[in-house]
Formats: C-alpha cells, structure tokens, sequence
C-alpha cells in the first residue's frame, strides 16, 4: 500500500515529464501517447481519458507541445503533438531536477535509481 | 462511418451527462479517435466486438468525473490557431476570445449597454464641456501683466440701494491718488462715436476715451505701432486713439501703414497711434481707445460715469484697498457732502468683476454638472450591481465546472472594460458635442468663452472616473461572486452573501441617486421661480410693437446744442409721418437704464443740507416718448414740443418723486431747482442762460406712473424728465411704437434719410428683445440647470426603477410563497412599490437638506427668491416622488403576477 500511495504521489508530478519525454523524438497522437506510457512504465503509470487530454491540453497552452492535426484518406484525422523548444528547455530541466531527487531520496532512504 | 458517428454520439452524452456541457470539436474528435483505437485494439486482441465496444466504453466512464476538467473553450483546429487558455501561472492570453465573449454578453442585453453607455457618456460629457468652460472663463489668468493685482472701482450707495455705480472722475482721481493702497489707475468713460471718414461708410464703434496710462497699467502693448506715449500725461489735448485689431483688419485692410493717418470721429480728428493685439478686449469688445483730452477734475461729484481699473501695490490685498477707499470716501463724503454722502467706492478682482453675473452661475453650473456626473456614475454602478448580482448563479456554475477565479474576474473584467471603453467614446464625442453647443448658446459676453476648447486633461479626468466606475462596480462584484463558495451559489443566489450585500449597496446607491437629482431639482426649480419673477418684474411701460434705436450727433457737424435739439425735433416729426408708426418719441435713457442722478432741491422749501439733498435721476425725453410706452399719466399733462428753450422750465415726475418729496401734497406746480447745467460733453441744460447760472426752478407739469429706470431687480428711484428741447443731449434712444416692427424699422431709417444720411443708427432692436435680452444669462442658466435636472432625475428614475426590477426578481420564491399562502396580489405589489418609494422619500429628504447647504452658492444667481422656496422644494419632491412612482408600476405589476407555482420551481 505504502509503495502504490508513493507512485500515485510521483504520477502526479511526474505526469508532465513523462509526457514530455514521449513525444520528444517524434509527434504521437492521444492514443499511442497513452500506449507509450504504459508501455515504458510498465503499466504502473496509466491515464484516465480526461487527464490525458487535460494534460495535453495543458502542456499545449503553456506551449511545451504543439499538436497537429493530420487527416489521412478513409482514417478518422487525428491530432499529432510534438515537443517545442520551450518543452525541450522544461524537459532538461525536469530530468535534472528528478535525477537530483531521485540520487537524494536513494541516500536517505535508500531508494536505488532503477 | 458508422462507428465514427457512435463513438463522437458516446463522448457528447457522456459529456453533458457529466455536466461538462459542449466540448469543443476538437476535443470530441480526439477523445472519439481514442475510444476508436481502444475498441481497434481490443478486436485485433481478439475480444468480441460487445467486448471491445464494452472496453472502449469503460475508458471513458472511468473518467467520465473528470471530463470538465478538459480545458473547453477551443473551437477551432488547432494548427490553424495555437491554443490559448489561461495557465495556471495566470498568464493573460486568450483575451479575443473573452472579448468576444463579454460582447456577446452586451449584444444580448442590449438596452442594458445603451443605457449605461448613453449614461455614462452623457455624464462624462457634460461635466467635461462644462469644466472646460470654467476653466477658461473662470480659472485661466487673464492676459494681463500680474492680473491678480488688478481691482475695478465702483461707487456703492447703500441708501439709495445702489450696489455697484459707475465713479464720478472727481472722484476718480481722488482714488487715485491713494498711493498707499493702488500703484497706478486709469479711468474712461464711454463715448458714443461714429467713425465718418471720407469714402467710406459712416459706422457706430464700441469707444472708451481713456486715461493714457490704460495699457500700461495693464500690462499690454500694441502689435502695431506707439501706442499711447509711455510715462505720458494723464491726459491731453493732442488727440491720439488706438485701434483694435478687428477694426484694422475690416476697415483698413490691415494696412500697416494706417499708423499716423487720422481718423474722424465725431468730436474731431484722432492720429492712429497703435493696434492693440487680436483678442485683446478691454473693458470688453471696445474697437476704438481714444486718449483722454480733458482733465476729470474740472468735473462734477455728482455725475458717475467713469469706469476705473487700478493696480494694488505689492503686498496689498484688495481689502486693504477697500478700506484705504472707505476713509477716502469719507472723507470726501465730509467736504461734499450733497454729491458724497453715502458714497463709498468699492475695489473688485478684475476677473471676479469681468465674470459678473456668470461667475456665480458658472459655479453653480459646476456643481450641478458634479452631481450629473456623481449620478451617472452611481447608475452604472447600480446597473452592474444589479447584473452582477443577477449573474451571480451564472458564475457560479461556471466556478464549478472548472473555471478558475482568476479567469471569471479575467471575464468580469473585460465586459467592464468594453462598457467602460463604450462609455469613454461616447463621453469624448459627447464633450466636444455639447462645448460647441454650449459656446454657440452662451451670449457672447461671456469673457473669454470663445476661446474654450475641450481640455484634453479635464476629458481625460472625467473619462477616468467614468472607466473606473464601470470597472471598479463592474469588478468588485466579479471578485466576491468569485470568492464566494460556489456551492454555496448554487444552492441558491438569493441567499448568498453576496446577495444580501449586492442590495445593500444597491439601496445607498439609489438612495445617493435620488438625493443628488433631488437637489439639483430644487436649484434649477429656484431658478425657474427667480427667473419668472425677473421676467415678470414690473417695468413701467408696454413693450409690445416698440422699437428702439439709438442715435449719435457728430460734435463737428452740430456743434450748437440748439442745432442738436432742432435735429431731434425735425427727426421726430418725420418719424411720426411715416406709414405704420402711431407713436415715437426720445429719450436719453429707457427703461432699464438709469439716468443722470444729481441733486435737487424743492423750490420754496429751507435749504436742506447738502448730505440730505434728494438725489433725482435725470432723464430727458421728447413729446411722445411716454405715449410710446403707454406710461399712464398720473396728474397734469406729459411734455409737449412746444417745451422749447424759449417756454417756460417744465419737468415731468414719476409716482415715486411725488410720493417721496410730497407726500399728501398735490405735486403739479410745484417747482424742483435744479443744479444740472450740464453733463460732461454729452449734454446741455439750455435753461441755465448763461454759464453764471447755478440753479434753475423747473415747475412740474406733470406725475406719470413709474418706469423702472435701473437693471431689473433694483428698487424704484425718484426720476425727473425733462424736454428734450429744453436740455438737449447728442446721443439718444429713439422709440416708435406700430403694428409691425419690421415696418417701423424701415419707416425710422427712411425719416433718419430724409434729415442727415450721415448720422449712423445703431443697436435697432424691438423692446422685448432688449428685455429679453437684461435676463438672458439667468434664463440661459436656468435651461443649463433644468437640462440637468431632468437628466439627473431620469437617471435616479432609472436607478430606482432597476433596484425594484431586480429586486421582485429576486424575491420571487418569497412572493410566490407569499401568493401561496393566499396573500392578495395587490398588497404584494404595495409591497415593492412602498420598497421603491420609501427609498425615494429617503433620497428626496437628503437632497432637501443638501440643497439648503449648497443655498449660499445658489443665492448669488437668485432673484427675489429664498433658497427655501417651498414651492420649488416641494415642486422638485413631487416631481421626483412622480417619477419614482412610474418607476415601480412595472416592477410591482410583476411582482403581483408571480406565479405561485412559477415561483416555488425556482428554489
């Protein structure tokens, strides 16, 4: 229970970067986006529909993202979003800020980087 | 295609089930395409399609709770417009979507905006094009070296209830020489002229014959030539005159070379020594200063008809001068004590003196425009108030479905800014509307009033306070709706705080409201009632078919005083033979203006001493001046043509001379000694035979009724006439009576023709135009005011009438419980109009108390009228309480119409 409450604490947090982190080397549209994290997180990192998009939504207005709207013939046209300058910028800094969390928690309490 | 549709169908059920209301297209789309692959994925996983379907659905249920919070207001794709929504930092973007928003809002209420535009842009308006006016006419300097040490003397007598009479030049330079109090003076008089110089026409020019020290004293010099020579005598037989700048330019081309050349006038030949700048008008549109020719102490103390301005040495305030010039007075008053008793001359500020009468009324006009403007204000906040109020559910759903505080103030925000940008437009064409309006309806005496423009910073000023009205009442209620627990709005708006205080503030403000149009009711009804009592004050004569005109004989032309009467006499006669004239005579002064006054004394009576002497204004008149008029005679008989210098001395009285110097007596055939040989170069007594002739016994012929012989409300004087033929004077008022003006002007004209082309008629106009015109600034302030009253008591209306509708709207649960539970309709309607009125009684009662504080300032442009006028205090509270009772029918008609069952659904 104590590690599943950690986890959720850090989803939150964590959700930006991890989106950050997704489409950093290539536009992905909601739902591959989604896949990807649980695919790279093992299924314990997942999304509710509405948070997804909020936080999409979210990461667009503060122009971290930018999502494209690309229609293809006979599929139904689906919104692409890439990371930005400015994302790329928040994703180093994010990364950094995490490793230094990560390497502090590890000495005090133990945790190893996985 | 089919499953497109079903899954799109899917999120927006789900989406309003959820209360999440319209997601954007977009937002549809993608959540669309997502359940899509769920279900797309689960099939290639080999699940049914029930179980797919099943999968996909679950997704969406899972975080159906959420879907609000799915940022919504985008509509369109977003590549084609970056997505902009508020960030949690607070960052301001996204603005022309929330301005297209709040304009929607407004087009959706439209006569709201309208009256709160028009309210606000009236507002601003009007006080800016009032303030503009006095800060021209009242506040800016005058164009003159140091004018705040400038003073204008007068005379005042208080026992003969003469407040402000012009000097004697005996007198005058006994002023002057006070040196302790005035560093220099200069003094004029006001000659009528004629300009006749050879090829071209003979014109009347506005002249004062002034001490050569008028321009230095003042500060002023001539753009164009000398001038009058600097350090120069006070006066001198060298006839030199100066010029203004308008008669340059229209009688002389602006001819530069005029300087040097003579100029004609009638009582000789002048040098141009100067033109005076373009705008400079002193003492007022004068076109022509001649230097002073003769010396004003060889004058009587008896004859006031000097004007005077002196400089105040440094460091002297005018009511040091003033009592400088009561001991001089005094003192005069001791060594000649029938000319000076109860004299005393008095210094003004030369700017209070120039603004008159329009200084108090510009003041007042100030104010009233204050509290235009204080009232429109409070409207438009009440306005927002109310809707802010009524809106208040609005916000608060929109609180719940995930709209931050920061976006709905964000929202509130913008609205009050496009009404307030609305407002400031209409202000700043309202303002530069309304000054042009106002210089083109103002007389044109108002100093310096052409020169007003609209001041930029006073407009920036008023359009401030009506911004910031707009967004402060427009805002506040943003920010307590905002922080107000949303649930709590939900529930229900008319038990919010927010609520209770919104009618709180709402009842001061209507409150205010009424107060302030209360008193400015009261002003402008005093002013209706001083005004009607200035036009109907009694004048004496009957001004219907009159016409008036006056005439200026040239000195060189007729220099005998019998050749000046004879003129007249032949003038009359053909006046009287012309086509439509029944009646015409002369006069030196009509009704209005005062005549000479000098002492006289009763013939066959001791001597009285010379302090207690009667003091008599002298007027001469022809045969047929008082028909004209139809003065009534009294007793006796009016003066006849044959009252020639060769008959014997007659004069005719007014009722008050009879009554005040014999009273009970008989006053035909008695005899009046007169002192008055002559006055100044204007006019000749041809009775005094010879110049070693001191006093004359005239016998009065007869007693006419009174004609107010002084500026309207000033009390009746002992006035004496004498014939024309027997005290002749060059200048006079012709006056003719028919049934058509028009006619009568042509028939004076063609006579005037007949006798000497030469000699210029001037100021033709009919005798109720001259009356209308003696009360045209107090009947002009008055329309100002009663403008402003009817605007300020429409906008309390308004106030009231909002405050009501908006309260029945309120309460309709309790009115509805209140029908429910079988309360007649008509007492629920008595309810909101008692609600209504008693706010308005409330107003009314306050405005009362104003009015009389602010009564000191009102009493100043008021005529034979108290400031507690009852009439127009009760008059101004039932107009107001009229008004606010038109404003509650609709309100309470609602009310009574509630529907029981209408109003209980509500809660």
């Amino acid at each position: 229970m104590q590690s599943r409450r950690a986890i959720d604490e850090a989803k939150k947090g964590s959700a930006e970067v991890v989106i950050l982190a997704i489409v950093e080397r290539e536009a992905q549209h909601g739902y591959q986006i989604s896949k990807l994290i649980e695919l790279r997180t093992g299924g314990s990192l997942t999304f509710t529909l509405a948070s997804l998009y909020a936080t999409l939504y979210r990461l667009e207005d503060r122009g971290w993202i930018k999502g494209r709207w690309v229609e293809k013939a006979g599929q139904r046209r689906r919104c692409y979003y890439r990371i930005t300058e400015a994302g790329r910028k928040v994703l180093a800094e994010q990364r950094e800020d995490w490793s230094r969390f990560v390497a502090a928690l590890g000495q005090v309490a133990g945790v190893k980087y996985a | 295609m089919e499953s497109q549709r079903n899954w799109k169908a899917l999120v927006v059920r789900q989406a309003q089930a959820t209360g999440a209301g319209d997601l954007p297209r977009h937002t549809i789309d993608e959540l669309a395409a997502h359940l899509e692959d769920i279900y797309a994925d689960a099939l290639k996983a080999g699940r049914t399609e029930a179980d797919a379907y099943r999968a996909a659905e679950a997704a969406l249920l899972e975080s159906a709770a959420a879907l609000p919070t799915v940022p919504r207001p985008r509509t369109r794709r977003p590549d084609a417009r970056p997505p902009q929504e508020i960030a949690a930092g607070g960052r301001i973007t996204g603005i022309g979507g929330d301005l297209r928003f709040a304009w929607r809002q407004w087009k959706r209420s439209p006569s709201f905006a309208a009256v709160a535009i028009l309210t606000l842009g009236l507002g601003a308006g009007a006080a800016t094009a009032i303030f503009s006016i006095v800060d021209t006419v009242l506040l800016r300097p005058l164009p003159f070296r140091e004018p705040d040490r400038l003073v204008t003397i007068w005379e005042t007598n208080a026992e003969k209830g003469l407040p402000r009479e012009r000097l004697s030049p005996v007198n005058f330079m006994d002023y002057r020489a006070t040196q302790s109090a005035f560093s220099d003076a200069a003094a004029w008089w006001r000659p009528e002229i004629n300009l006749a110089e050879p090829r071209l026409e003979p014109i009347r020019v506005s002249t004062i014959e002034t001490s050569a020290n008028l321009f230095d004293l003042l500060g002023v010099s001539t753009q164009l030539g000398p001038g009058f020579p600097q350090q120069g005598p006070f006066n001198s037989r060298d006839l030199i005159a100066v010029i203004s700048d308008r008669l340059w330019r229209q009688r002389y081309s602006a001819d530069p070379s005029v300087i040097g050349k003579p100029i004609e006038v009638n009582n000789g030949s002048y040098t141009i020594a100067g033109v005076m700048p373009p705008r400079f008008n002193f003492p007022d549109d004068v076109d022509l200063w001649l230097r002073l020719s003769w010396d004003y102490t060889l004058h009587s103390r008896g004859a006031h008809f000097t004007e005077a301005v002196a400089r105040l040495q440094p460091g002297i305030t005018v009511e040091q001068a003033a009592r400088e010039l009561e001991q001089v007075s005094a003192r005069l008053a001791g060594q000649a004590p029938s000319t000076n008793g109860g004299w005393i001359a008095r210094p003004i500020p030369l700017l209070d003196d120039m603004l008159g009468y329009y200084r108090p009324a510009l003041i007042v006009l100030l104010a009233a425009v204050g509290l235009v403007l204080l009232t429109a204000c409070l409207n438009v906040a009440g306005l927002l108030l109310a809707r802010a109020t009524a809106r208040a559910r609005e916000m608060a759903v929109r609180a719940a479905l995930g709209a931050s505080r920061a976006r709905l103030v964000r929202q509130m925000l913008l609205e009050s800014l496009l009404l307030a940008g609305a407002g400031t437009a209409a202000g700043a064409v309202a303002a530069i509307a309304l000054l042009k309006g106002a210089i083109a309806l103002l007389p044109a005496s108002v100093p310096r009033l052409a020169q007003t423009t609209v001041d930029v910073r006073l407009l920036v000023f008023a359009l401030a306070v009506v911004a910031s009205t707009a967004l402060v009442f427009g805002l506040v209620p943003a920010l307590v709706t905002a922080s107000a627990r949303a649930s709590e709005a939900l529930k229900d708006s008319t038990r919010t705080s927010t609520g209770v205080r919104g009618h709180r503030i709402s009842r001061v403000l209507v409150v205010a409201e009424v107060a302030l149009a209360c008193a400015v009711l009261v002003a402008s009804a005093l002013l209706v009632r001083s005004v009607t009592r200035m036009m109907n004050a009694p004048t004496g004569i009957i001004a219907d078919g009159v016409v008036t005109a006056t005439l200026q004989l040239e000195n060189a032309k007729y220099p005998a005083w019998a050749n000046v009467e004879q003129f007249y006499a032949l003038m009359l006669e053909a006046v009287r033979r012309q086509p439509g004239i029944e009646a015409a005579g002369l006069s030196t002064a009509i009704v209005l203006q005062p005549g000479w006054r000098i002492p006289v004394a009763v013939d066959g009576r001791p001597a009285p001493r010379p302090e207690e002497a009667p003091i008599v204004q002298h007027v001469s008149v022809s045969s047929g001046y008082f028909e004209t008029f139809r003065v009534r005679l009294l007793d006796g008989r009016l003066l006849q043509d044959s009252d020639t210098a060769t008959a014997e001395p007659v004069i005719v009285v007014n009722e008050t001379l009879a009554k005040r110097l014999f009273p009970g007596e008989s006053t035909v055939g008695k005899r009046l000694i007169s002192t008055a040989q002559q006055i100044g170069p204007l006019g000749r007594n041809l009775m005094f035979t010879s110049r070693e002739v001191q006093s004359v016994p005239f016998r009065i012929v007869g007693v006419v009724s009174d004609v107010h012989q002084a500026p309207i409300g000033q009390a009746a004087e002992p006035v004496l006439y004498h014939s024309q033929r027997q005290f002749p004077f060059r200048a006079m008022t012709v006056v003719a009576r028919g049934q058509d003006t028009a006619t009568v002007v042509t028939g004076i004209r063609q006579a005037l023709r007949g006798i000497d082309s030469a000699v210029a008629l001037s100021n033709v106009r009919t005798m109720e135009e001259r009356l209308i015109t003696a009360t045209a600034a107090p009947r002009l302030l008055t329309g100002v005011l009663v403008t402003f009253a009817v605007l300020t008591g429409l906008l309390a209306a308004i106030g009231v009438y909002g405050l009501l509708a908006w309260t029945v709207n309120e309460r309709r649960r309790e009115l509805a419980i209140r029908l429910a539970l079988g309360a007649q309709p008509l007492a629920v309607a008595r309810l909101v109009a008692v609600h209504g009125l008693a706010l308005t009684a409330g107003g009314i009662l306050l405005g009362l108390g104003g009015a009389q504080l602010a009564g000191g300032l009102l009493q100043d442009v008021l005529f034979q009228t108290r400031t507690t006028d009852v009439l127009a205090m009760s008059g101004a509270a039932a107009l107001l309480i009229g008004a606010a009772v038109l404003a509650c029918i609709a309100p309470a008609r609602r009310a009574a119409r509630v529907a029981p069952v209408e109003g209980m659904r509500e809660c």
